[in-house]
C-alpha cells in the first residue's frame, strides 16, 4: 500500500525524498504569481515546508497573447502542521511581483487514476487471499494445485482439479426441468440435447472450461430487460403482449446470447440458435445436429417452406415443434428467471406460426414471391393454362356458339333460300294458282278429293260458290305447300311470314275467285259452268271440261306428289316441267272436254241418277262444245304453240317425249285422250270421277293397257260415249291396282282407288264389273311393269325438268288457249303435229314415242343410250385419265391445243417419290424404336388410317349439289304427310257441315278402331271396303266418319256427288289409325278453347278437335298429337313403321277453309323411322264462324 | 438437301427424344400427313411432303432453308437443337421447368436458370433431363437441360443453376442471322 504512491511519478525517483511517515501527498494551488516565476523558485519557496514532487505552472492568456493570470499546481509531501504553516506564512503574501494565494487544490486526475488502478489491483488481489485465507480456515487445502485437470483432490471426495488449476467440485445437478427435458426429448431434434440434460446430473467441472465465471456472470451481469420483466397472465392477444412490453418484433438482445453461449456452452448453442437469426451460423458451427439447421430453414426461410405448397403443409409443424423445443431447451438453461424468456420464445413461436400461415396462404395466392419453387406432375397443367383453357374453351364455346350461330344462319340462310325459292313459288301459285289448287285437291285424298273435285270444278263451277272458303284456303295450303316442301322448319320458324304469304295467298286467292275464268277457262265459261253445275250439280264435269288448267294442274300435281317423293328440289321444276305437258294435255282434254264432262256427268249422275247425268252430261257437252268452238279459232295457233313448246320440252326431258306419246295416242283415240286427261287428273285426285280416269288413264297408258281399255271403253260407251266410263273403270282398277304399289303417294291408296273403283263400277254399270277381275289380273302385271316404268321415268323426268322452270309459264299460257279453243278434230291434229314435231327435235329419245305412256320402253332405251352417251373414253379413264381431262377442259376443244397423253405428267415419279416417302418414314420410325427402345405396333397402317379419316371429314356445303348425299330425304316424306295432314285438316274442318250424329254415334266404333287398327287391317279391310263401297256407301261413310270425322265430313258434304271420295277418305283414315301418339306440346288458345273436344282420345287433340270438332276430329289425327303455338298447332304423329311404308304423297297438303277461315295443316312424315312427325299448322281467325257454321 | 443417314438420324432422334420421349414417333408418323426430316447445309430440316415436293424444285445452292429448322449437326457430328423446333417439341415435352417472371428476362438473354428464378418443375425430372422451359404463363420459352434434379433442387441453394440453357426463344432475335 505505501509503496504505490512511490510508483506514481517518475519525480518522486529523481527528487531525493524526505520520508516522513505523516506527510501525505498533497496539491496545492498557488495563484497570483507574476511573469517571471519559474518552476525552480516555486520548489525552493515549497521546500521548506515539504517535499515538492512535482510544479506545474499554467499561464492564461487573453486573445492577444498577453498573459492574464498565471497559477501553479505543486504537488508536495507535507504533513497538516507544515501545510499550516505554510498557508499562513505563503498566503496573501507578495511575492515577485503578486500576491501569492494558496488554497488546497484537489488531486491530479493522473494520480487520482493511477491511484484507482492499484485499488483494483488491491482488490483482486484480495478476494483469492480471502479465499485462500477462507480454504485454509476451511479444511486448510490450497485450491491452486499443480495437478493435471481431472485429477481429484485428495482426501476431498468430488473435488477435482479443474481446468486451469484450480479445486472445484463436482456437482451432481438434479435438473429441476427434468420433466420438461423429457418432454423435449420427444422431439427428435432435441433428442441429443435432452440426453445431455439427464446427464448433467454430474458435473464435472475438469471437462469444461469457465464454467464458474460464466455462471458466475450469467447470474450477475447483463440481464436483458425482458429478464426484469414479469409476465402477466393474459392471452397472447396483442394488447396483452403490449402490456407485457412485448412485441412481436422484439430484437432479442445479442449479447446475452452470446454470454450465455460462453457460459454454457453446449446447450447454449441452442439457444443461440433459437433466439437470434444473426447468431444462426455460430449454432450451425456449434450444433451439428440436424435440428439446427431445420431450424435455420425454418426462421431464415419460413416463407420458403410455406412457399412449397405440397410439403408446406408437413413443414409448418416440424417449424412449431422446433420452436417448442427450442423455447424449453432455453427455460431449461435459464432456469430460474427465464419466464419471461418463455413468453417471448412463446410469442416468438406464435409470430412464426402466424408468419407461416401468412406464407402458406401467401405461398397460395402468390407463388413467385416465394423462394421456393414447385414441383409439378408430369400432367401438371398451370392454372394460367388452365384459365387459358378454359378462356380458350370459352373462346371455342364462342366459336361453337359462332359456329352454331353460323350453322343456324346456314340453315336460316338455306331456309330463306328456299323460302326465296318458295317466295317465288307464291308468284307462281299467282300464274298457277289452279295448279296449286288442284294440287291441293289431289294432296287430300278423302274429304279434300271431294273438295277439291269441288274445288276443280269450283275453279270453274263452284269456284264461285266454294271461292271464298277455297281460294284461301288454296292459297294457303299451296304456300304451306311449297314452303312446307322446301322447308318445313323454315315455316316454323318463320311464321310470321306464313302469314304473310297467306295473306297474299288469300289475297292472291280473291283474285282467283274473281279471276278463276281468266286462268282456266274465261269467266263465261264459268259462268257456263256454273250454269250447268247448278243445273247438273256435277261441278266434276264442269272442271274437266273448263279447266284446261285446272285439270292440267292436278294432273301436274299427282305427277308433282309422285316425284316429290323422289326428291323436293326437283318436284317443283318437275310440276312446272309437267305442267306444261299436262296443260297440253289438257288442252286435248279441253278439247275433248265434252266427252270428259259427259263421263264425269254420268258418274255422278250414276250416283244420283242415270238421267240426271244424260241431261248434265248434255248440257254439258253443249256449252263445252260452244267453248270449243269458240276457243277453237284460237286452237289453232294454241296448238301449233303447243307443239312447239311440247317439242322444246321433249328435247329438254323424257318424259316430255313420253306425254306427246301419250297425246299421240289419245289422238289417236279421241276418247282415250280425253280419259287420258281425266285420267291424268284422276291420278292426281283419285277421289273425284274424272281424276280417277286420268290416273287410271296414265297408269293403263303407261301398262300398255290401255288399248284393252279403250276397246272396252269403246264397247261401253256406246249408250252415251263409249271409252270414258269403261276406261275409267278400268283405270281405276289399274289406279287401285297401281296404287298399293304406289305407296309413296298416298297412305290409302288401295282404298282410295278401291273407292274409285267401285264409285266407277258403280257408275259404268254391270258390265264393268263382270270385266273388273280380268282388268285387275291384267292390272296387276301391268302394274308391275308400270312401276318400274315410272320410277325410271321419275328419275329421268327430274334429270330432264330441272332446267325447264322457264318454260312451264309460257306454255300455261299457250296451253290455256289451246285447251279453251281447240275442237276434236284440231285437238287431233295439234297433238299429232305435236308428237313428230317432239320426235324430231328429241330425235334419238324415243323410237316409240308415238304413245305417251308407253314410253317406259321409251324412257329405258333413253336410259341406255344415255348411259353410253355418258361413258368415259377410254382415253379418260383411269388416273391419268382424270388429269388429261382436266388438261383438256383448259383448253376447249380446239383440235390445235389439245392435249394429249404427251403432256400428262408422269405417274411415277410422284409413285416413286412417295414410296420413297414411305420407306423413309418406315427407316425413321425403326430408328425411333431403336432410340426409344418402344415397339410401334403398325405405325404407317395407323398413320395412313388416320390421314383418311381426316381427309375423309368433309365440310357440309349446302350450296354443292354433291353433298346432297348429306341432307337427309326425310323432308320429301315429311311434306307428302303434311299435305295429308292437310287434306285430313280440310276434311275435318269441313266436318262440321256433316251432319254431327253420325259422329256421335261412331265414336265408340273409333276407338276401337283406333285401338286394334293396324296395316293389315288396314288393308283388308281396304278389300271389302273397295267392294262394299259400291254397294253401301252410307255404311262407309258411317264408318269412315266413325274413324274419324273428317270421314264425315267429307262423305256429308260431297257424299251424294262422290262415293270414291268418301272411299278415299276413309281410305286415308285407316292409314292413319295405326300412328302412335307422340308428344303433344299444346297451349290453349282462348279463341278455341270454346269447342268442346269428344272425338279425339287424345287429351291434348281433344283441345284441337275442340276448335275444329264439329268438323274436324282429323283421322289421321286421332291418334297424333296436336300441338298449338300462337294459333298455330303442331301435331305429331307417331305411325308404326309399316305405315310409313304407305305413301302420304297423296295426302301431302290439305287447306282447310272455313269462311274466311283459314286453316293449315302441315305433315311431316318420317318414313325413315317409326315414328312420324305430323305438324299441323292451323291458322284460325274466326272459329267463331266455324262454330256457326 | 439429302434425307439423313441412319447414324444421324439416331443421333438426332436420340436428343430430341431427351425432350419429348416417345412422343417422337408423333413426329415422324403424323396422321395429319407425310413429313419428313431432310438435311441441307448441315441443318435438319422438318418438312412436310408438300413443301419437299415444292423445295425439290430449288438448287441446293440457292435453298436456304425449307420446312422447319430442327437443328443442326456439328462438326463433330453431334446434334445441337434449335430454338425453332421448340414450337413441334414443346406441344410434345414430357419434363418442362415453368421459370419465375423475374428470372424469364435472364433467360431469355441465354442465361442458366438459377434455383431462385426456378417458378416450378416437374417431378421426378431426373438430372440432366432435356426440359422444356415455360414462363409461368405457360409460354414456351426454349429448352433446357436439368442441372439438378426435383429432389436436389428443393435443397440446393438459391443462386445455383438448375436448368442449363439449351435455346431460347431469344435467339430469334439474338441470333436471326443463324435461325434458319
Amino acid at each position: 500500500m505505501e509503496e504505490s504512491p512511490e510508483n506514481l511519478s517518475s519525480n518522486y525517483d529523481r527528487c531525493p525524498v524526505f520520508m516522513k511517515a505523516n506527510r501525505e501527498m498533497k496539491r496545492l494551488f498557488v495563484g497570483g504569481l507574476g511573469q517571471g516565476i519559474s518552476e525552480t523558485d516555486l520548489q525552493n519557496q515549497f521546500s521548506r515546508f515539504g517535499e515538492v514532487s512535482n510544479v506545474e505552472i499554467i499561464t492564461r492568456k487573453d486573445d492577444q497573447g498577453n498573459s492574464q493570470k498565471v497559477f501553479a499546481y505543486v504537488n508536495i509531501k507535507i504533513t497538516e502542521a507544515d501545510l499550516k504553516k505554510c498557508m499562513s506564512i505563503l498566503n496573501k503574501t507578495k511575492w515577485k511581483g503578486g500576491t501569492l494565494q494558496i488554497q488546497l487544490a484537489k488531486e491530479s486526475f493522473l494520480h487520482r487514476l493511477a491511484q484507482e488502478r492499484e485499488e483494483a489491483k488491491a482488490k483482486k488481489e484480495k478476494p483469492t487471499t480471502v479465499n485462500t485465507n477462507l480454504l485454509e480456515k476451511m479444511g486448510g487445502v490450497d485450491f491452486h494445485m499443480k495437478a493435471v485437470p481431472g485429477t481429484e483432490v485428495p482426501g476431498h471426495k468430488n473435488w477435482v482439479v479443474s481446468k486451469f488449476g484450480r479445486v472445484l467440485p463436482v456437482l451432481h445437478l438434479k435438473n429441476q426441468h427434468k420433466h420438461k427435458i423429457s418432454f423435449v426429448s420427444l422431439k427428435p431434434g432435441a433428442v441429443a440435447f435432452s440426453l445431455t440434460l439427464n446427464n448433467i446430473m454430474k458435473y464435472d467441472p475438469s471437462k469444461y472450461c469457465h464454467n464458474l465465471k460464466k455462471i458466475s456472470e450469467n447470474l450477475t451481469e447483463t440481464i436483458p430487460i425482458t429478464d426484469l420483466t414479469w409476465e402477466l397472465e393474459g392471452g397472447n392477444d396483442p394488447m396483452s403482449k403490449k402490456r407485457r412490453g412485448e412485441f412481436s418484433d422484439f430484437p432479442f438482445p445479442p449479447q446475452k446470447i452470446k454470454k450465455v453461449q460462453k457460459s454454457k456452452g453446449p446447450m447454449e448453442s441452442k439457444v443461440s440458435d433459437i433466439s437470434l437469426r444473426t447468431n444462426e451460423v455460430m449454432a450451425n458451427n456449434k450444433s451439428a445436429q440436424p435440428t439446427t439447421a431445420h431450424r435455420k430453414a425454418p426462421s431464415t426461410a419460413a416463407p420458403s417452406k410455406s412457399l412449397h405448397v405440397p410439403s408446406s403443409g408437413s413443414q409448418k409443424p416440424k417449424h412449431v415443434v422446433f420452436h417448442t423445443s427450442d423455447f424449453e431447451i432455453i427455460w431449461n438453461k435459464s432456469r430460474m428467471s427465464d419466464d419471461d424468456i418463455d413468453s417471448e420464445e412463446e410469442l416468438k413461436m406464435m409470430i412464426a406460426k402466424e408468419e407461416n400461415l401468412q406464407k402458406t396462404r401467401h405461398s397460395l395466392v402468390n407463388e413467385s414471391e416465394n423462394d421456393l419453387f414447385e414441383v409439378v406432375r408430369d400432367d401438371f397443367k398451370s392454372d394460367t393454362h388452365r384459365l387459358r383453357s378454359s378462356t380458350s374453351s370459352g373462346n371455342d364455346d364462342g366459336c361453337d356458339s359462332s359456329d352454331t350461330d353460323e350453322i343456324i344462319a346456314m340453315k336460316k340462310n338455306t331456309g330463306k333460300v328456299k323460302n326465296s325459292a318458295e317466295s317465288p313459288q307464291p308468284e307462281k301459285p299467282i300464274s298457277m294458282r289452279s295448279s296449286f289448287k288442284k294440287r291441293k285437291p289431289s294432296n287430300d285424298c278423302v274429304e279434300v278429293q271431294n273438295t277439291k273435285s269441288n274445288k276443280e270444278s269450283a275453279l270453274g263451277h263452284e269456284g264461285k260458290f266454294l271461292n271464298p272458303k277455297f281460294p284461301p284456303d288454296s292459297n294457303t295450303s299451296d304456300s304451306e305447300e311449297s314452303e312446307e316442301d322446301e322447308e318445313y322448319k323454315a315455316l316454323m320458324k318463320n311464321c310470321p311470314r306464313v302469314n304473310l304469304t297467306l295473306a297474299d295467298l288469300e289475297n292472291l286467292a280473291g283474285n282467283h275467285q274473281k279471276v278463276p275464268g281468266n286462268d282456266e277457262s274465261d269467266g263465261a265459261q264459268n259462268t257456263s259452268h256454273c250454269k250447268f253445275n247448278t243445273t247438273s250439280k256435277s261441278p266434276k264435269t264442269s272442271n274437266d271440261l273448263r279447266s284446261g288448267r285446272q285439270c292440267i294442274c292436278p294432273e301436274e300435281i299427282l305427277a308433282s306428289l309422285l316425284e316429290e317423293e323422289n326428291t323436293y328440289s326437283k318436284q317443283k321444276p318437275e310440276e312446272t316441267t309437267l305442267k306444261p305437258k299436262f296443260q297440253a294435255f289438257k288442252g286435248i282434254g279441253g278439247l275433248f272436254a265434252k266427252e270428259s264432262g259427259d263421263k264425269t256427268l254420268k258418274e255422278t249422275v250414276d250416283f244420283n241418277n242415270i238421267n240426271e247425268q244424260s241431261r248434265s252430261s248434255l248440257k254439258h257437252e253443249e256449252p263445252n262444245r260452244v267453248f270449243i268452238e269458240n276457243g277453237s279459232k284460237c286452237a289453232n295457233g294454241s296448238s301449233n304453240k303447243l307443239t312447239s313448246c311440247q317439242a322444246a320440252k321433249k328435247v329438254n326431258s323424257p318424259n316430255h317425249i313420253q306425254s306427246p306419246k301419250r297425246q299421240s295416242t289419245c289422238e289417236s283415240q279421241s276418247h282415250k285422250v280425253v280419259s287420258s286427261t281425266c285420267f291424268d287428273k284422276e291420278s292426281q285426285n283419285p277421289l273425284s270421277c274424272p281424276f280417277p280416269l286420268e290416273g287410271k288413264k296414265s297408269l293403263s297408258i303407261s301398262a300398255k293397257s290401255h288399248k284393252i281399255d279403250s276397246d272396252r271403253d269403246t264397247c261401253h260407251w256406246p249408250k252415251s260415249r263409249k271409252a270414258p266410263e269403261k276406261e275409267d273403270i278400268d283405270s281405276s282398277y289399274i289406279t287401285s291396282l297401281e296404287k298399293p304399289p304406289n305407296v309413296s303417294l298416298r297412305e290409302d291408296p288401295q282404298k282410295s282407288t278401291a273407292t274409285f273403283s267401285l264409285s266407277v263400277s258403280d257408275a259404268s254399270c254391270m258390265s264393268a264389273k263382270d270385266k273388273h277381275a280380268e282388268d285387275n289380273q291384267k292390272r296387276l302385271a301391268a302394274l308391275a311393269v308400270w312401276q318400274k316404268a315410272r320410277e325410271v321415268q321419275k328419275k329421268l323426268v327430274h334429270n330432264a325438268l330441272a332446267n325447264l322452270d322457264g318454260h312451264s309459264e309460257n306454255k300455261k299460257t299457250h296451253i290455256v288457249f289451246a285447251s279453251d279453243n281447240e275442237s276434236e278434230t284440231e285437238e287431233t291434229s295439234t297433238h299429232e303435229q305435236n308428237c313428230p314435231g317432239k320426235e324430231l327435235v328429241k330425235e334419238s329419245m324415243d323410237k316409240a314415242s308415238g304413245k305417251l305412256f308407253d314410253s317406259s320402253d321409251d324412257e329405258e332405251s333413253d336410259s341406255k343410250e344415255d348411259s353410253t352417251r355418258f361413258n368415259i373414253k377410254p382415253q379418260f379413264e383411269g388416273r391419268a385419265g382424270q388429269k388429261l381431262m382436266e388438261l383438256q377442259s383448259h383448253f376447249g376443244s380446239d383440235e390445235r391445243f389439245r392435249m394429249d397423253s404427251r403432256f400428262l405428267e408422269k405417274l411415277n415419279e410422284n409413285q416413286t417419290n412417295e414410296d420413297e416417302l414411305a420407306a423413309e418414314r418406315k427407316q425413321t420410325l425403326n430408328v425411333v424404336q431403336s432410340v426409344l427402345n418402344i415397339n410401334l405396333s403398325n405405325p404407317t397402317s395407323k398413320g395412313s388410317v388416320a390421314v383418311k379419316k381426316f381427309k375423309d371429314i368433309v365440310r357440309y356445303d349446302p350450296t354443292k349439289h354433291d353433298h346432297v348425299i348429306y341432307e337427309r330425304k326425310q323432308e320429301d316424306k315429311e311434306k307428302e304427310s303434311k299435305a295429308k295432314r292437310k287434306k285430313k285438316r280440310e276434311e275435318a274442318e269441313k266436318l262440321p257441315e256433316v251432319s254431327q250424329d253420325m259422329y256421335h254415334n261412331i265414336t265408340t266404333d273409333l276407338k276401337e278402331i283406333f285401338q286394334h287398327m293396324k296395316n293389315t287391317d288396314e288393308k283388308e279391310e281396304d278389300t271389302p271396303s273397295n267392294e262394299d263401297c259400291g254397294r253401301e256407301e252410307t255404311e262407309e261413310i258411317s264408318n269412315a266418319a266413325t274413324l274419324t270425322s273428317g270421314a264425315e265430313q267429307t262423305s256429308g258434304f260431297t257424299f251424294s256427288f262422290f262415293d270414291s271420295d268418301t272411299k278415299d277418305i276413309k281410305e286415308d283414315t285407316y292409314r292413319t289409325e295405326p300412328v302412335k301418339r307422340g308428344k303433344i306440346v299444346y297451349q290453349e288458345d282462348p279463341r278455341f278453347q270454346d269447342s268442346s273436344s269428344e272425338e279425339e282420345e287424345e287429351k291434348e287433340e281433344e283441345e284441337v278437335a275442340k276448335e275444329a270438332d264439329h268438323r274436324r276430329p282429323s283421322p289421321g289425327y286421332g291418334m297424333g298429337r296436336v300441338v298449338r303455338l300462337m294459333g298455330i298447332f303442331l301435331v305429331w304423329k307417331s305411325d308404326a313403321a309399316a305405315d310409313l311404308n304407305t305413301s302420304w304423297g297423296t295426302l301431302a297438303n290439305q287447306v282447310l277453309t272455313y269462311s274466311g277461315v283459314v286453316w293449315e295443316v302441315v305433315l311431316a312424315e318420317i318414313l325413315g323411322k317409326p315414328e312420324q312427325v305430323v305438324s299441323l299448322w292451323i291458322v284460325g281467325r274466326n272459329i267463331k264462324k266455324l262454330k256457326g257454321s | 438437301m439429302r434425307p439423313l443417314t441412319e447414324e444421324e438420324t439416331r443421333v438426332m432422334f436420340e436428343k430430341i427424344a431427351k425432350y419429348i420421349g416417345e412422343n417422337l414417333q408423333l413426329l415422324v408418323d403424323r396422321p395429319d400427313g407425310t413429313y419428313c426430316f431432310r438435311l441441307h447445309n448441315d441443318r435438319v430440316y422438318y418438312v412436310s411432303e408438300m413443301i419437299l415436293k415444292l423445295a425439290a424444285n430449288i438448287s441446293g445452292e440457292k435453298l436456304v432453308s425449307l420446312g422447319t429448322c430442327f437443328g443442326k449437326f456439328t462438326k463433330t457430328h453431334k446434334f445441337r437443337l434449335h430454338v425453332t423446333a421448340l414450337d413441334y417439341l414443346a406441344p410434345y415435352a414430357k419434363y418442362k421447368v415453368w421459370i419465375k417472371p423475374g428470372a424469364e428476362q435472364s433467360f431469355l438473354y441465354g442465361n442458366h436458370v438459377l434455383k431462385s428464378g426456378l417458378g416450378r418443375i416437374t417431378e421426378n425430372t431426373s438430372q440432366y433431363q432435356g426440359v422444356v422451359v415455360y414462363s409461368m404463363a405457360d409460354i414456351p420459352l426454349g429448352f433446357g437441360v436439368a442441372a439438378k434434379s426435383t429432389q436436389d433442387c428443393r435443397k440446393v441453394d438459391p443462386m445455383t443453376i438448375v436448368v442449363f440453357h439449351q435455346a431460347d426463344i431469344g435467339e430469334y432475335v439474338r441470333h436471326e442471322e443463324t435461325l434458319t
